[in-house]
């Protein structure tokens, strides 16, 4: 194979390095070809740098929309649903039992109440999720599925029971403490802080074994459009968990901060609720309308 | 219609992905071939810098491929999806010409 000309290969380092490695070499056979043995002059020069540019550009645009979606999943994505949960499992016992103590404000009352409600919301809805699934779920375990999803359940069940020894161990803590002394521990602080994570992993790996079971399941499009609908209501139910359990944490530790905070947290999971939803509407609709173009 | 040809990144007919899919629709054809092929069939000169912007883009959207080649020649040929973005896109061009031709015959510009 003949080697590029060097001059002609200096034109090549105005593209980016993943382009040059695909197309350099057959790129810089075109330009000889075109040059024909000359040296290459000032417009053609540009024209090839101005191609390179916009080449790097556009990588630079691909990289953005590949990174912008997992930055944005952070916040507003199921791994942050999962910390939420776990957050909220691990501190509200003792912001409960704080609340309870002292004569409250109407808008802890309404904060519990609206937290009650939203918790059941999501169990309920976990539960329809489960029930919904449970016909072909039986029949995956039946054509012997348990092989392809165990691995996942042992991990699941091992961050559980890690979890739940964290809990436990919160509690015993709790209970040697009063709710002035537990406010202003660090150990109860970082306690509470890797509890909150050992449930948010907990919770994240049992969401990660019902999405890999999911995919073998052979489900009807109904079941499936109720399937998302039903996700995206748990998620959001979770998710709205924070603001009001920031209210309450606001009324039990005086704090103006953690009740503007959860004012923004309440609008912003409004808006992104909102849109997950009838983005599952929406899918779903698609599903039963491509289902019934098939028949 | 115009959503569709935005996907398959097909807009006028002086683009050069347009061009490149007509070329290749005779053939398998590296870039150098390519080149003069849309010169003498269209009147546009495309440079390597073009030219190879808007391989690398149809090649993205699965509209070309490369074919095995031991020389630094590469050449390129369209694929099943390549031939539908084009048919699509000269339809939308013969329609707008059939437009514009005949509009300019009840004017009476054109003879």
């Amino acid at each position: 194979m003949k080697p590029a000309d060097p001059d002609a290969a200096k034109l090549l380092r105005w593209y980016p390095r993943a382009w040059r490695e695909r197309y350099g070499e057959e790129f810089l056979a075109m330009v000889e070809d075109n040059l024909d043995g000359e040296r290459p002059g000032l417009r053609f020069r540009l024209s090839v740098a101005w191609a390179g540019l916009r080449e790097r550009g556009h990588r630079a645009r691909l990289a953005g929309q590949r990174a912008g979606p997992p930055m944005l999943s952070a916040v507003t994505g199921r791994w942050w649903t999962f910390f939420v949960a776990g957050y909220v499992f691990a501190i509200l016992p003792y912001e409960l039992e704080a609340s309870s103590g002292a004569a409250q404000g109407w808008w802890v009352t309404a904060a519990l109440a609206a937290l009650a409600a939203v918790a059941v919301l999501g169990g309920v809805c976990v539960l329809a999720s489960g029930l919904l699934g449970l016909p072909a779920f039986g029949r995956f375990l039946r054509a012997g599925g348990w092989r392809q999803i165990r691995r996942g359940v042992a991990w699941a069940a091992g961050a559980t029971v890690v979890a739940g020894g964290g809990l436990a161990a919160l509690a015993r803590v709790k209970g040697s403490m009063t709710y002035d002394q537990l406010s202003g521990s660090w150990v109860f602080f970082l306690g509470s802080f890797v509890t909150g994570l050992l449930l948010m992993a907990a919770f994240g790996l049992w969401a990660n074994v019902a999405k890999a079971t999911a995919k073998h399941l052979d489900l009807p499009v109904r079941v499936r459009a109720g399937e998302m609908l039903l996700a995206s209501v748990t998620s959001a139910a979770v998710l709205a968990m924070l603001p009001f359990t920031l209210f309450v944490t606001s009324a039990t530790q005086s704090s103006l901060f953690q009740l503007l905070l959860g004012v923004v947290a309440l609008a912003t999971q409004s808006v992104v609720a909102t849109s997950r939803i009838r983005q599952a509407l929406r899918r779903g609709r698609r599903l039963r309308a491509r289902a019934a173009r098939a028949r | 219609m115009a959503s569709k040809r935005q996907a398959s990144g097909l807009r006028r007919e002086n683009d050069p992905p347009l061009l490149i899919l007509i070329s290749l629709a005779e053939g398998p054809k590296h870039g150098h071939a390519l080149a003069k092929d849309i010169e003498d069939f269209a009147g546009v000169t495309l440079g390597p810098g073009a030219l190879y912007g808007a391989v690398t883009r149809l090649e993205e959207r699965g509209l070309i491929e490369p074919l095995g080649s031991e020389d630094r020649r590469r050449p390129y040929q369209i694929t099943s999806a390549g031939s539908t973005a084009l048919a699509g896109a000269l339809a939308d061009l013969r329609r707008v010409t059939s437009v514009g031709l005949a509009r300019l015959r009840i004017d009476g510009h054109l003879a």
